[in-house]
């Protein structure tokens, strides 16, 4: 039994079914990248004041990203038309490519960008003096007034007016110190060095540690119970605690660059400078991290890297990117076994029903270059 | 596309479209993303930055759609062209009601306010303050 | 009798031969990773026929639960105590107790029954029964295509369905039991909820959208593509022009419910925050210690921009397979084909704006209020439409009273009531009042239940005789359809005065905490005695309702064997092109590419003089007069 038109145009829609059935298909996964897109607006508008945050992307990376996405759209479609002219080398030599920009970018995001994030951290402050303990040290007395500039760019310049809370109305404890943990110190005061995550040299920071405060309380009021494996009954929401599970008393951070201003980096060099001289230099990390500052625990009201769990903004980015690098991957895997021998035989037996199955992946790849286009900026720039 | 146009038709007008609008994407990106270098949601404001961005990507996605996909030749099939509409529309419901609705909702603050917030937690100590 | 067109009498009323130019398939490939449409169809049937039942066996846990709370349940309570033996923690005390406890249903259980009653026979029943199973079945024949657009792809769906349901009925046996939010996964409750139950019920929903979505994109596209020659869009039955208008609605509403599950996945396994607004409890002195900024309302946004349209989905096929039969019953054209095409296009369309009816009490302001409480009033305009064409399509008709035809009959007032109910709850300020009440539940179970179900039962036997060649019991399908109509109207028109009375839906003890007997010292507002023993009665009748169905279960069985014989293809002598096949339809279903020549309702017409009342899409027949306006042309 033969399906009708599975390879030609049905005269009176002008399609054949794979057409038809893939428009429909990128229709509705234009509702549900649309769902997410609403998604961002709703929660970004209705973000109190201070909460969203910004300027935390890694922007030259996202756009090395938008321009490889963007060739392997324009390789596809360069391929389909190589078999509209029954070039079979030269659709596989365009194939190929596409493969290899396709894999480029998931390999910049899934073993750089996003582990990238999951080291670096959120560090916001139990008291404005403790907080203040801390910036002096990372930035000298005159930390306020060598505000890091950070701060202005992650509290949403949408919201400048008095009444929503623009950035200089964000309670110091709240404004969060960003950076890398190299180490910690235990009750003992010995100190830890935090290896390598997963033995990757590349990421030898603490990976995705998550501290909250309103844990000891939590357990303090005994609203968290531990089953007979010492692990919490309830999953009462998210109890997942580094300083829970590890002995530490104070953590080594090492500040990043996005706590200043470039500009001033180099021009007040005291300011960078500055916890190095306060910690004498010896007591900066031996293995070269530099300026490393000690915020004890009880300073911390939350930690956290740069996870799904951090904050809205990244919740919802992971969410975005992750289900569109899942669109990629399904991409390569199709792209693949067109390429496979299995495929070179159905080109032989009918070159257009082949054609057809190469215009179709091609029209789904341009979806997925086409979400991107929307990504990077509200993602990346915005 | 149809089956129908002739090797010449790829050759001379096919490929070099898929160039132009390959520049128009890589333009694009620069563009956008030079602006936002420039600090543009400074001096224009936010609202401007962000319908600058979107048009740039609007307008790039449209190049993509037209001829990568092949709207240019395909848009005049109904099934495509209806398909497409359905979803733009329903799309721009979902989005604009919903988010509509957000903003015009009685929340603590808003103007509207016609509900009486007893046991709600003064708004300044919900947020951050622990 | 034998139809001119098909070369019927060459291969005789039965098809053993059912490969007509193809390889031989294994009994693998043939019954259970099958490509055939027919095959697929009713893997889909038997499965959602399943559900429907189990879904009904909770309802009846539940239901003992509220006519006599916290006594033991009979028959089901000693059984789940073992089955179910899990334990799962009370809130603050720290002491952890087994959902059933001597054969009584907890709280607890009561909600993991009422959440998964309500997706079991939303999700698991009645859309994989009406859209997959009767849409599978009949749809390609009904176009005259060999199958569906994309064999394979069905395949798929099914599987991705199978998988689901997997998932959904292994959530009961792991530790805490299923999902306890209700059928509406409202965050922050379902967000923070600490059993894992809620984590499948997500990962299930996210298999069954997947599989509804193949489904929609494969429906539409058999539609536009494979319809035979001849079949032009208005001379489409009515039932695949529902179909046309589920798949889509399911197309493009399921994938923002999609996106909805992934977040609140990641709500609940990444420990973000989507749904959870800062500063939320969930138990003790200190708020949660989520980043918070999330929005409990974007869930419900989400969830109802599905949940509406999917409404629509549960109703649209009945609609459609109602019409076919009650224009073969009473022998006439549908009255106002057209405008009934009409009508299902614009309800289909405005279907998608009207979703926040449902949330009128969150607090919206009137302006959103208003649009919402506009756009459905107008769309109950269509709905009238559909019913008023299908009451006037009665109209001297020689209606023959057959089970089918009396469950579609049956359908039309109970749809009614259902659906003028409705319209209090679309105004706003009558909503207000009504809301998760009892009312609510009894309107939306008129619409499904003697609704819906009934309709799906008159599809069952009308088109048992195609799948099986013979028919189910005419007698006891009688029995199976007074009994049916009684019990389903002894259960839910108590619930419109329950709802009125005040009475709160999801209360595990069937409201008792607020009745005027456990509450002597208040004067007004408590629910009175007459209310509560409404329970007794209700529970009563969904017992009654249970032993009817144990008659349609046995008919149904025992005819697949045992029915009487039909000795013909056409034994309802019905114009459509699913009767124009064999019995059943081999794969491939034609024998020949049938070529249509007129609409899907000729029934009694004055000008075809052929011997019959009817006469089929694909009988080349020519009345005296076409042939004579030919000549002239
Ligand atoms: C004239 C047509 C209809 C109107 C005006 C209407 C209106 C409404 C409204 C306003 C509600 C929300 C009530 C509340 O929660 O306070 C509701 C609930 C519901 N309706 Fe309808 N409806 C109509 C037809 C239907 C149809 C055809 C179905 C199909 C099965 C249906 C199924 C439901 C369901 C399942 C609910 C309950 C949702 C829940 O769990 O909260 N309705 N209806
Ligand atoms: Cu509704």
């Amino acid at each position: 039994m033969e399906i009708p038109y599975y390879d030609k145009e049905r005269p009176d829609t002008g399609l054949y079914n794979g057409k038809a059935g893939i428009w429909l298909f990128l229709a509705s996964e234009v509702m549900l990248f649309g769902a997410l897109f609403s998604a961002y607006v709703l929660l970004r508008v209705g973000a109190e004041p201070g909460t969203w945050s910004m300027g935390l992307m890694n922007q030259w990376v996202g756009a090395f990203n938008t321009l490889i996405l963007i060739a392997s759209s324009a390789t596809i479609v360069m391929a389909w038309v190589c078999l509209k002219l029954n070039d079979w080398k030269g659709f596989r030599k365009w194939k190929w490519a596409t493969v290899v920009f396709a894999f480029i970018f998931l390999i910049v995001k899934w073993s750089y960008e996003w582990p990238a994030k999951f080291t670096h951290y959120d560090v916001t402050f139990v008291t404005n003096e403790s907080a203040a303990k801390v910036y002096t040290d990372v930035l000298g007395p005159e930390f306020l007034k060598t505000q890091p500039t950070i701060w202005q760019k992650r509290f949403d310049p949408l919201k400048k007016d008095e009444k929503n809370a623009p950035a200089s109305q964000v309670k110091l404890k709240d404004k969060p110190l960003d950076g890398h943990i190299v180490g910690y110190i235990d009750s003992e005061g010995a100190k830890h060095e935090v290896g390598a995550a997963w033995g990757i040299p590349f990421w030898s920071h603490a990976f995705a540690w998550r501290h909250d405060r309103k844990n000891i309380e939590k357990e303090r009021d005994k609203s968290i119970r531990y089953g007979e494996d010492g692990r919490p009954v309830y999953k009462e929401g998210h109890f997942r605690d580094t300083f829970r599970d590890k002995d530490i008393k104070a953590i080594i951070f090492v500040p990043a660059h996005g706590t200043w201003d470039h500009k001033e980096k180099h021009a007040d060099s005291g300011t960078v400078k500055y916890a190095e001289a306060n910690h004498d230099g010896g007591h900066a990390h031996s293995d070269g991290h530099g300026y490393t500052v000690t915020i004890a625990r009880e300073d911390i009201s939350r930690l956290s890297s740069y996870e799904p769990a951090h904050s809205t903004f990244f919740a919802t980015y992971y969410t975005l990117t992750g289900l569109h690098a899942l669109h990629v991957l399904g991409g390569i895997l199709v792209m693949l076994y067109h390429l496979l021998p299995v495929s070179r035989r159905v080109y032989e037996k009918n070159p257009v029903q082949y054609t057809n199955r190469i215009e179709i992946t091609g029209l789904f790849w341009h979806f997925v270059d086409l979400v991107w286009i929307f990504l990077f900026p509200i993602l990346y720039l915005l | 596309m149809s089956n129908d146009h002739s090797p010449e038709y790829y050759k001379k007008k096919f490929i070099p479209l898929i160039y132009l609008v390959g520049s128009i994407l890589i333009v694009g990106t620069i563009i956008t993303f030079a602006a936002d270098k420039m600090g543009i949601a400074e001096k224009w404001g936010f609202i401007n930055a962000t319908i600058f961005a979107m048009s740039v990507a609007v307008v790039k996605a449209s190049a993509v759609m037209y001829i990568f996909m092949h709207l240019k030749w395909d848009i005049k099939l109904k099934t495509i062209s209806l398909t497409l509409g359905c979803t733009v529309i329903f799309f721009i419901g979902m989005m604009w009601l919903t988010v509509g609705s957000e903003i015009d909702s009685n929340k603590p603050g808003h103007e509207e306010n016609t509900w009486n917030h007893v046991g709600q937690p003064e708004p300044e100590t919900v947020p951050t303050e622990r | 009798m034998e139809t001119t067109t098909q070369p019927e009498a060459e291969h005789g009323g039965h098809h053993d031969d059912h490969n007509h130019g193809h390889a031989e398939q294994s009994f693998f490939t043939k019954y259970i990773f099958s490509t055939d449409h027919k095959v697929i169809g009713i893997q889909y049937g038997v499965g959602s026929l399943f559900f429907l039942l189990v879904g009904f066996i909770l309802i009846m846990g539940m239901r003992w639960q509220m006519a006599k709370p916290n006594t033991p349940v009979p028959v089901l309570g000693p059984i789940l105590e073992k089955v179910y033996a899990h334990e799962i923690a009370l809130d603050g005390e720290g002491k952890t107790v087994p959902i059933f406890k001597d054969g009584k249903i907890t709280a607890s259980g009561y909600n993991q029954f009422g959440a998964m009653h309500g997706t079991i026979m939303v999700f698991l029943a009645i859309v994989p029964l009406g859209f997959a199973a009767f849409g599978n079945y009949i749809v390609p024949l009904q176009i005259g295509a060999p199958d569906m657009c994309f064999p394979r792809v069905n395949m798929a769906s099914f599987w991705a369905f199978f998988a689901g349901c997997t998932v959904m009925t292994v959530s009961f046996f792991i530790p805490g039991g299923a999902a306890q939010a209700g059928w509406t996964s409202y965050s922050p409750l379902a967000s923070v909820i600490p059993t894992d139950g809620q984590t499948y019920w997500l990962v299930g929903m996210v298999l069954l959208i997947t599989s509804s979505l193949l489904g929609a994109v494969n429906f539409i596209a058999t539609i536009i593509q494979l319809r035979a020659p001849g079949m032009t869009w208005f001379r489409m039955p009515f039932f695949v022009w529902a179909q046309f208008v589920t798949a889509f609605l399911l197309l493009l509403a399921f994938p923002p419910l999609e996106a909805a599950g992934v977040m609140q996945l990641m709500d609940r396994v990444c420990d973000t925050s989507f749904f959870l607004p800062s500063g939320v409890f969930a138990s003790g002195t200190e708020p949660m210690n989520v980043s918070g900024g999330g929005s409990p309302l974007l869930w419900q946004h989400l969830f109802w921009f599905l949940g509406h349209p999917e409404v629509y989905v549960l109703i649209l096929p009945a609609i459609g397979m109602v019409t076919e039969i009650i224009s073969n019953n009473t022998r006439r054209p549908i009255w106002g084909y057209t405008l009934m095409v009409g009508g299902i296009l614009v309800l289909g369309f405005l279907s998608f704006i009207v979703w926040a009816h449902h949330m009128y009490l969150t607090g919206m302001s009137s302006k959103i209020a208003t649009f919402f409480q506009t756009t459905t009033m107008i769309i109950s305009i269509p709905s009238v439409i559909l019913l008023t064409c299908l009451f006037m399509s009665l109209w001297r008709g020689a209606i023959r009273f057959n089970t089918p035809s009396m469950f579609a009959l049956a359908f039309l007032p109970m749809f009614g009531i259902g659906g003028l109910t409705g319209l209090p709850l679309g105004f706003n300020f009558t909503d207000l009042h009504l809301h998760d009440s009892y009312y609510v539940i009894a309107h939306f179970h008129y619409v499904v239940a003697p609704g819906t179900i009934f309709a799906l039962f008159a599809g069952i036997y009308y088109w048992f005789p195609k799948m099986t060649g013979r028919r189910m019991s005419e007698h006891w399908g009688k029995v199976h359809f007074w009994g049916s109509l009684i019990f389903m109207n002894v259960i839910f028109m108590p619930m419109f005065i329950q709802g009125f009375a005040g009475m709160s839906r999801r209360m595990s003890d069937g409201g008792a905490t607020y009745s005027m007997i456990n509450n002597p010292d208040v004067t007004s507002g408590a629910l009175t005695d007459s209310v509560i023993n409404m329970n007794s009665m209700i529970t009563m009748g969904a017992f009654g309702m249970g032993l009817v169905q144990v008659v349609f279960i046995v008919n149904f069985f025992w005819s697949i064997r045992n029915g009487e014989k039909i000795n013909d293809d056409n034994p309802w002598k019905a114009t459509t092109l699913e009767w124009q096949t064999p019995t059943p339809p081999p794969h491939g279903n034609f024998l020949t590419e049938p070529k249509v020549y007129r609409g899907p309702y000729e029934y009694s017409n004055p000008d075809i003089d052929n011997g019959e009342d009817f006469i089929a899409q694909n009988d080349p027949y020519k009345s005296a007069s076409e042939e004579q306006k030919e000549a002239e042309a």
